[in-house]
């Protein structure tokens, strides 16, 4: 059973650095780099590194209104 | 309501530094508009590294569980004897 807590912690905090340098190296390091070298084949054109994280931003507070009134609405139905 | 102040007063203090860092260009003017995203995208991955670090430190103590376990059935034993349902076996 630790076993499987400690993989999905593991797999949890990878991801997480992942996200972490992906996001740094396209917002802070990327601008200074010349146009021409190999490494901008491996990242998105700037405006998705801002268009990325408002979308997700704006599907979370999307998702936790959704949620929060579906169990409001159940509480209501519930009590009448 | 002392606790809200102290939040609403971190928050002025970073939005009077990021203006401030917009009009002395000390750092090219592109840079400073992606700052603050930046801050909250690092802000979530630092939640969820603490996260999935209290994951993998998190202790179980075995023996606890064994013992646990021997209460339960002490437990169970005791309620049937005296008469109460403990529900399935």
């Amino acid at each position: 059973m630790e076993l499987a807590d400690r993989a999905v912690g593991f797999i949890l905090a990878s991801i997480s650095v992942t996200i972490f340098t992906y996001y740094t190296f396209w917002v802070i390091i990327l601008p200074f780099v010349d146009k021409d070298h190999f490494v901008h084949n491996y990242f998105l054109p700037q405006e998705y590194a801002i268009l990325l994280p408002v979308y997700a931003g704006v599907t979370l507070i999307c998702f936790l209104s959704f949620f929060i009134g579906h169990v409001m609405l159940k509480s209501k139905k519930k009590k009448t | 309501m002392k606790h809200i102040a102290k939040i609403m007063a971190f928050l002025m203090a970073v939005t009077a530094v990021w203006i401030s860092l917009l009009q002395t260009k000390m750092i090219p003017q592109s840079h400073t508009w992606l700052l603050p995203l930046y801050f909250i995208v690092s802000l979530g991955c630092y939640g969820l590294l603490m996260v999935g670090v209290g994951l993998m430190q998190f202790p179980t103590c075995p023996q606890e569980a064994v013992l646990l376990q021997q209460d339960v059935i002490e437990a169970k034993q005791f309620l049937k004897h005296n008469g109460v349902d403990v529900g399935t076996d």
